[in-house]
């Protein structure tokens, strides 16, 4: 899974776009020439922002924009040992599509993304919330410390879980085994993709804590207050003042996690060594990567790139969509 | 506007987002139970324990030899007490890679990949918010669209586009893609939106002060509280990338620290390896997170201020 500082908030941007095209202060000249003069002026003034902008977007341009289009365009082509690469057109996507393979990680990483992002965001619901009412003892104490997960890397958390629940000799097995229960096999199939769960919620909670904290301690305070003021519970300012006003954050809390969980690979290609139920088409991403990487089909690996970011971007933009439907994103 | 309030607009323009987080409103306005209140901490404690489990088995396994390791109850202390030998063993172990370069070069990519998004999104973000020029909509459109493109559909193509041009496995192969932050962009526009006035700016220029002195003279110093969090928020996510580097960088000689890891963890799971090297390879997992726990037990109060998110908050 990757970090979910891919902050998908597209939707709000769109809007905010407007908030800085305010009024250009008024000439003291009233005439036609000067106030002309002086809009030209401010023109010429004005492009010159597109040298600040320049510098990132060189950088956006060639290490992302032309690898993406060129993902594309590679996607129409095919390598063979014979005859060199020849222009295929979609029959990379249609093999993609059609593969069975594919569809099954595909339908892992559903289940996973299904699983793994409600559960985490009513924990991280639950406790930002606390914090943010100051309901807990050690509130602050206890904040610092959900957080520390995100100073770890994934490589790392996988291999710290990935040890502690490895078959026969984990410590979690071995506590199991000194309490006289059976034998558990935390990587067998039915299991497996559980573990990655616990993994990933470990990873990403303490930060998603944060972000929605973070949009909770913006709602305005008197709203709270004349609420107090008027007898309402403590319940009611949670479910219908406070979560409802910071739903665009969830929301995009949501977005953000769904778009990384589908792009699960860390985890399951770390654990794979241990765990043999780990297949080489076990998400689309190791799928993708044992394609591109153990086949050397490059062009079908960017066909499975280019499919996947197809259904992210569709699942994100529906969602987006009908969230905005309800006037609840802007 | 005064210079003074850091506050931060939000879309809709309605909130006051300030930096420093409102004093709770006390508890007892609630009117809740004390029994509500201890299991809440109770809750709070059971995940307190989720959370550190991990930590505190890595800290206590790099204690141990490879054998005590498994053979021993995990989440305390066993004799011999090793660490310092395995800490030692990490950074003189020449078998796959050397711990002391990933780190090095961790340090770099961590560094220069930190240094350079927040310089581009810092000016990129200041132009976005300070100046009307044509196309300006559309840009930033497309820098933000580019949130939703997965990771995974660019990396592969990187590195064939990298190949081409003769720079796979190259430091700037690695480091450059971290410096694109979409999300820094745009934290930084909407803060330097907020917190520097269109009045300053006009003010300078008449003073015949010119745009590059203008933003660096005025727009930077105001902008010092979201510089501060984007640097570290890329410094971390630079740290801890693995899928980019694994897939652009072959060479051991500038791996990452997550790359290093992910082949000695690989090792230590291939039967026949020296047992040692389990140890080895857990006191070096414990080693490379180090920097940043302390980073963030250290700076933990700059982690709460409210511009984390910006104006997620409409």
């Amino acid at each position: 899974m990757h970090p979910p500082s891919v902050g998908a908030k597209v939707a709000q941007v769109v809007v905010s776009g407007a908030q800085d095209r305010r009024a250009v202060p008024p000439s003291v000249a009233a005439t036609d020439t000067a106030r002309r003069r002086q809009r030209a002026f401010q023109r010429r003034r004005d492009r010159r922002g597109l040298w600040f902008v320049l510098p990132f977007f060189v950088v956006f341009l060639m290490f992302l924009v032309v690898p993406l289009a060129y993902s594309v365009y590679t996607s129409f082509f095919t390598t063979r040992m014979i005859g060199g690469t020849v222009f295929t057109g979609f029959s990379n996507y249609t093999q993609a599509l059609g593969d069975g393979a594919f569809w099954t990680g595909m339908g892992r990483t559903f289940l996973f993304a299904a699983i793994q992002v409600p559960i985490m965001v009513i924990i991280a619901t639950f406790f930002a919330t606390i914090f943010d009412m100051g309901v807990a003892r050690f509130g602050g104490a206890f904040r610092a410390l959900f957080f520390l997960p995100f100073a770890v890397p994934g490589v790392v958390a996988t291999a710290m879980w990935g040890s502690m629940l490895q078959t026969n000799v984990g410590v979690f097995v071995r506590v199991f085994l000194d309490l006289g229960l059976p034998n558990p096999n935390f990587f067998g199939p039915g299991h497996l993709l559980g573990v990655i769960v616990v993994i990933a919620i470990w990873e990403w909670t303490g930060y998603t804590i944060i972000l929605l904290y973070t949009a909770l301690k913006s709602v305005p305070r008197d709203v709270v207050e004349s609420a107090i003021v008027d007898g309402a519970k403590f319940s009611r300012i949670v479910t219908r003042i406070k979560l409802p006003i910071i739903r665009p954050a969830i929301i995009l809390v949501v977005i953000i996690n769904v778009i990384g969980a589908l792009q699960l690979f860390t985890e399951p290609y770390l654990l794979s060594p241990m765990a043999p139920n780990v297949s080489a088409n076990y998400t689309p991403t190791v799928y993708m990567y044992n394609e591109a990487f153990s086949a050397y089909a490059y062009d079908f690996a960017a066909a499975i790139a280019v499919v996947l970011a197809f259904i992210i971007i569709i699942i994100s933009g529906v969602f987006l969509f009908s969230q905005r439907r309800k006037g609840a994103l802007v | 506007m005064s210079t003074a309030t850091v506050s931060v607009p939000s879309s809709t323009g309605t909130r006051r987002h300030h930096l420093g987080v409102a004093p709770d409103i006390p508890l007892q306005l609630y009117g809740l139970h004390r029994r509500t209140i201890n299991l809440v901490t109770l809750a709070c404690g059971v995940f307190t324990l989720f959370t550190l489990i991990p930590i505190w088995w890595i800290f206590v396994s790099s204690t141990k030899t490879a054998t005590n390791v498994n053979s021993t109850f995990g989440f305390w202390f066993a004799h011999p007490f090793v660490l310092w030998s395995n800490l030692k063993e990490v950074f003189t172990n020449r078998e796959d890679g050397s711990f002391l370069v990933w780190l090095r070069n961790t340090a770099i990519y961590a560094a220069v990949g930190g240094i350079g998004a927040t310089v581009l999104s810092a000016m990129a973000g200041y132009g976005f918010a300070r100046f009307n020029f044509r196309g300006k909509n559309l840009l930033f459109v497309a820098i933000m669209a580019a949130l939703l493109i997965p990771i995974v559909a660019f990396a592969v193509p990187l590195y064939l586009v990298y190949a081409k041009v003769h720079m796979d496995s190259t430091m700037p192969a690695i480091f450059v893609p971290f410096m694109i932050s979409p999300v820094s962009v745009y934290l930084m526009r909407v803060y330097a939106g907020g917190s520097v006035p269109r009045e300053l700016i006009d003010a300078a220029r008449v003073d015949g002060a010119g745009e590059g002195r203008i933003f660096l003279r005025i727009g930077v110093p105001l902008m010092v509280p979201a510089i501060a969090t984007v640097f570290m928020l890329n410094v971390v996510s630079s740290w801890n990338n693995f899928f980019l580097p694994f897939i652009v960088n072959n060479s051991a000689k500038i791996y990452t620290l997550t790359q290093g890891l992910q082949v000695w963890f690989w090792h230590t799971n291939i039967a026949g390896t020296s047992e040692n090297f389990t140890a080895i390879t857990i006191a070096a997992s414990m080693l490379s997170i180090m920097p940043l726990l302390i980073m963030f037990i250290v700076l933990q109060r700059y982690w709460r201020g409210g511009l984390l998110l910006g104006g997620l908050t409409g």
